[in-house]
């Protein structure tokens, strides 16, 4: 006589929806809740967060139709979704190559001299969003404060300073972005990798040298085919969190540092529409639930390929 | 990790790669240096011209006085905004502590019905674009704020700190998940065994035994509230120093800048500490925290 | 102090069935001992008398009261896990009282008990230390003392002493053999090891891939092994077992080796007239054997003769290897017998202890008919 669980409510369901519950009630009410009237806002033409005018009435696809129709014809519009391809491309291989430039580098070098640069390396993630954009304003300034132009002008290689926010377009603000926010993810792989390579047994790489490999073969031939789940995850992980990132790059624009076509992502957009400036918060919702549909195609797809289901083990005992 | 006993290396290379990474390092340097270089300057000093470090210590001393720094002349107590920032990093670290670590408990060690959708969505939710959730978030908070008995102020403070803790839920459930796996089953068979329920279990056997992870967690979350500006800009009825510091740059000049450098080094110290005394601690549960 | 009963309990994890129809009774206040190679399931069961593991089907009772559903909290057992699973981070003390507390029940009378459990283990001058400042032994004792503290009805070790050196095992095997009598409590005892379970048990359960194949008391399961595994687990050195045929003539049945023609045990002549098998596996223990030389033997004996393959010097007697058709046999001799390798010899199996099993089942003869 097979034993079944009665119901939805087993004793085991009840306890664990007590430790569960707290997560649960803040993810629905900040994420699902979020998305839920997002998507009703799309469906409003709110503007300025005048609810009480707005929010009643449905003029159903019109903000899409707005949206798409600019993509065509309005050359910001344009612009900010080229940005955001060329931003989340190159920033990608910057983010990845670097972390295991950086996991490669770190390991065949001291440990001693490695640990602070590692350390170094955190610096952009962890410092507050607000002093990190400081910095940057001030390296890329586009007057003679800024530091890469004094530096360059003191080199001699240019004479005046170069603007470089505004005046070189479109890589100006797509190399300072893309600069600015490739540092932050970098530490996300340089951990991941470093981790990986610390699991692979020490033994390999000794044979490997005493058959006489150099550093560039050992990484190339046993470290990186060894560690193929691993890039592939921080691929993934990386290319979800650029297409939602726009903190990092919010005051930049905001400050003038670049200009507001190109140095604002799709991401980003959505924030300055509903946030600032003329306040459309119909049309950025529109926006906000296509680029909701995307992320949420790529993450599905993103774990399927990472192996979910590997990755989660059962627990153990029936209690 | 590194072989130095027992490898045969070459100095060559060993000194061109640490050349190399040295000067992928360099930007990041002299960036961060400038400005808390600044902060001891009279006038800022992110040009290579030694002309303009005009060494002080006014703009700390101003800081600490409460002094003002941007538009008009007006009284900004540079204090408040960190006790300000302060709150809402404590906040949102003790929230998702306490959290997290309910949730990851029972993703490792409870086989509940719906636990694989759940981690699923958990993962799934670094998907969801943030700028889409905070236009959702503003509306709910539109809808409540009025409700709100008592001062906005401390409702707006509250309202950051769980909305913006919410945001690192899934990071604090999958870090304490792996913490909580690491620890045998035995032993939480062997208290359930005694005869304690599962929450006496988790508080008494379980939680003890993550200390390392539970720091983590109060350290990242510290580290989130503390850092954050989209939130508090959005949400927060006063200023904090990420505010301050946006404020001020949207009107350079007629600021006092190099007092804008001090307080974001006041605002860097924290992150620094942090660095200076867990350097180990910071890898070591990046490393468990991630699973495979 | 219960009785405990298993009705036809299985228990899958996914594909794998780890316990297979399992049906045990264990009398109230028996040491009854779950013997068996690694993986054969036996842990699972001792879980799942504990409550750690549901059946998937099958009943269990305490008793007269139906456990299949209750939590290990509510079943009142004592588990002493194989690495002891001492909380880490509370002393000794702490571990012992934490039952007790759970109970909530006041300091002083948990002191009066944890001092008392404390003491009859050996370990009262240890509760103010750290499970990790203890040595192996201590900890399995502080383990057994804080899954006795509370007086379950049930006393559940999980090989014990596979993890304590081997001098310190041998006396702690007689301690907790004295204290579960002295207790009374019903004990369900783990272990891959045949002669802890003989030394120790009331009754032997030996199991192998989820199903129990014997239980019986040491002696039966010994001397009168229901098939082959049995045989050939319990025993160090373990049992012989050659493959014969058999040949029938009007004065008999005959075991066939190679050359050797013996006559069928008297005890199994019923049994093998009525099968009338081809083949046979004969099986005798090595102690039950005598060596001879070919000049020695008497027309009374069954004898097998053969070629001294290996001799090992065990210290209190010699174990020799001796080849037959092909085939070796170990014997155990005492110490003033002196063979050579290579010498010719003759093995001569005591009649009545010799067990005769099925070749296609494996089965004892005497469970065929």
């Amino acid at each position: 006589m097979k034993i079944k669980s009665k119901g939805f409510f087993t004793r085991r369901t009840s306890e664990a929806l007590i430790f569960i519950l707290p997560a649960l009630i803040l993810i629905i009410i900040f994420y699902i809740l979020p998305v839920v009237l997002s998507i009703y806002i799309s469906f409003t033409p709110l503007k300025n967060w005048n609810l009480d005018r707005y929010l009643g009435e449905i003029v159903g696809f019109r903000n899409y139709e707005k949206f798409f129709y600019m993509l065509q014809h309005d050359p910001i519009i344009r612009n900010v979704f080229l940005t955001t391809i060329v931003f989340i491309t190159i920033t990608l291989a910057i983010n990845v190559l670097g972390g295991l430039g950086l996991a490669l580098a770190t390991y065949f070098v001291s440990e001693k001299l490695s640990a602070p640069f590692r350390t170094l390396w955190l610096l952009p993630r962890m410092a507050p969003i607000a002093v990190y954009s400081l910095v940057w304003y001030y390296f890329f300034h586009g007057s003679e404060i800024g530091t890469l132009n004094s530096f360059l002008m003191h080199l001699g290689i240019i004479k005046e300073p170069i603007s470089w926010g505004h005046d070189i377009i479109p890589w100006g603000p797509w190399s300072i972005i893309i600069f600015v926010n490739g540092l932050v993810g970098v530490s996300f792989g340089m951990i991941v990798f470093t981790s990986a390579i610390s699991n692979i047994p020490k033994e390999l790489v000794i044979a490997a040298r005493v058959d006489g490999a150099s550093n560039w073969q050992i990484s190339r031939r046993i470290f990186i085919p060894l560690m193929k789940w691993h890039i592939l995850y921080v691929t993934t992980w990386q290319l979800l969190s650029l297409l939602t990132t726009y903190a990092h790059i919010f005051l930049l624009v905001q400050w003038g540092l670049v200009s507001r076509q190109y140095g604002t992502t799709w991401s980003l957009y959505i924030y300055q529409v509903a946030f600032t400036g003329r306040t459309d918060q119909g049309l950025a919702a529109a926006a906000g639930v296509i680029l909701v549909i995307v992320g949420g195609i790529l993450g599905y797809i993103t774990l399927r390929m990472l192996g979910f289901e590997k990755m989660i083990t059962r627990p153990r005992g029936d209690i | 990790m590194s072989l130095k006993d027992v490898e045969v290396r070459s100095r060559k290379t060993e000194v061109l790669i640490a050349l190399a990474v040295i000067l992928a390092t360099l930007p990041i340097i002299i960036g961060f240096s400038l400005i808390i270089l600044s902060s001891f300057s009279k006038s800022m000093v992110t040009n290579f011209d030694p002309k303009s470090f005009h060494p002080t210590l006014e703009n700390w001393i101003n800081l600490f006085q409460g002094k003002s720094a941007a538009v008009g002349g007006l009284r900004e107590d540079i204090l408040k905004y960190t006790l300000n920032t302060a709150i809402v990093a404590l906040g949102v670290s003790l929230l998702v502590t306490l959290v997290g670590t309910m949730s990851g408990y029972a993703i490792s060690r409870m086989n509940f019905r719906y636990r694989k959708q759940f981690l699923l969505l958990i993962l799934l939710l670094h998907a969801f674009p943030g700028s889409v959730l905070i236009v959702g978030v503003y509306f709910i908070y539109r809808l409540i704020a009025p409700l709100a008995l008592g001062s906005i102020t401390a409702f707006s403070f509250f309202y950051v700190i769980i909305a913006r803790a919410a945001l690192e839920i899934p990071m604090a459930t999958w870090l304490m998940k792996g913490f909580f796996d690491l620890i045998p089953w035995e032993v939480e068979w062997a208290a359930l065994i005694d005869g304690a329920s599962r929450f006496t279990v988790w508080r008494k056997v379980m939680l003890p035994l993550v200390k390392p992870g539970i720091a983590a967690i109060l350290l990242f979350g510290f580290l989130a509230g503390w850092q954050d500006l989209i939130y508090v800009r959005t949400f927060l009825a006063e200023k904090t120093l990420a505010t301050f510091i946006e404020y001020n740059l949207g009107a350079p000049e007629y600021a006092e800048m190099p007092l804008v450098a001090a307080a974001a080094t006041l605002y860097l110290l924290p992150t620094i500490v942090f660095f200076v005394t867990s350097q180990q601690l910071l890898l070591k549960v990046s490393l468990a925290g991630l699973k495979r | 102090m219960v009785s405990i009963r298993l009705d036809r309990v299985t228990k899958r994890f996914g594909r794998v069935v780890a316990v297979d129809n399992v049906s045990l009774e264990i009398a109230d206040k028996e040491f009854m001992a779950l013997l068996g190679p690694s993986g054969s399931g036996k842990t699972t069961i001792l879980y799942l008398i504990a409550g750690i593991y549901k059946p998937t089907s099958g009943r269990i009772f305490f008793g007269d009261r139906d456990v299949t559903e209750l939590p290990p909290k509510e079943r009142n057992v004592g588990l002493v896990f194989q690495n002891w699973a001492l909380y880490p981070h509370m002393k000794v003390y702490d571990n012992i009282a934490f039952p007790l507390r759970l109970k909530k029940m006041q300091e002083d009378y948990i002191k009066k008990k944890v001092v008392e459990v404390a003491r009859m283990l050996h370990i009262d001058h240890l509760l103010d230390r750290y499970p990790y400042q203890l040595s192996g032994g201590q900890q399995q004792r502080v383990a057994i003392a804080r899954a006795l503290v509370k007086e379950p009805l049930v006393l559940l070790l999980d090989e014990p002493l596979s993890n304590l050196d081997a001098l310190l095992r041998i006396y702690v095997r007689a301690e907790l053999k004295k204290l579960q009598k002295r207790l009374g409590i019903t004990t369900v005892y783990v272990t891959h090891d045949q002669a802890e379970a003989l030394a120790m048990a009331d009754r032997i359960a030996v199991i192998n891939e989820g199903k129990v194949l014997q239980v019986g008391d040491p002696e039966a399961v010994y001397n009168r092994p229901s098939c082959k595994f049995v045989g050939g687990f319990l025993g160090n050195p373990p049992m012989n077992f050659i493959e014969a045929g058999l040949e029938y003539s009007d004065g008999g049945a005959y075991i066939v080796v190679g050359e050797n023609r013996i006559r069928v045990p008297r005890h199994y002549g019923k049994i093998i007239g009525k099968l009338r098998l081809e083949k046979v596996i004969v099986g005798f223990r090595p102690e039950d054997t005598i060596l001879k030389r070919k000049e020695d033997v008497t027309s009374a004996e069954t004898c097998l003769y053969g070629e001294v393959y290996a001799v090992e010097p065990m210290g209190r007697e010699y174990i020799v290897t001796v080849s037959i058709d092909g085939k070796l046999i170990k014997s155990i001799v005492s110490r003033d017998q002196v063979f050579i390798g290579g010498e010719k010899i003759v093995v001569c199996p005591v009649e009545e202890k010799i067990v005769l099993f099925d070749v296609k089942t494996e089965k004892a003869l005497e469970l065929l008919v």
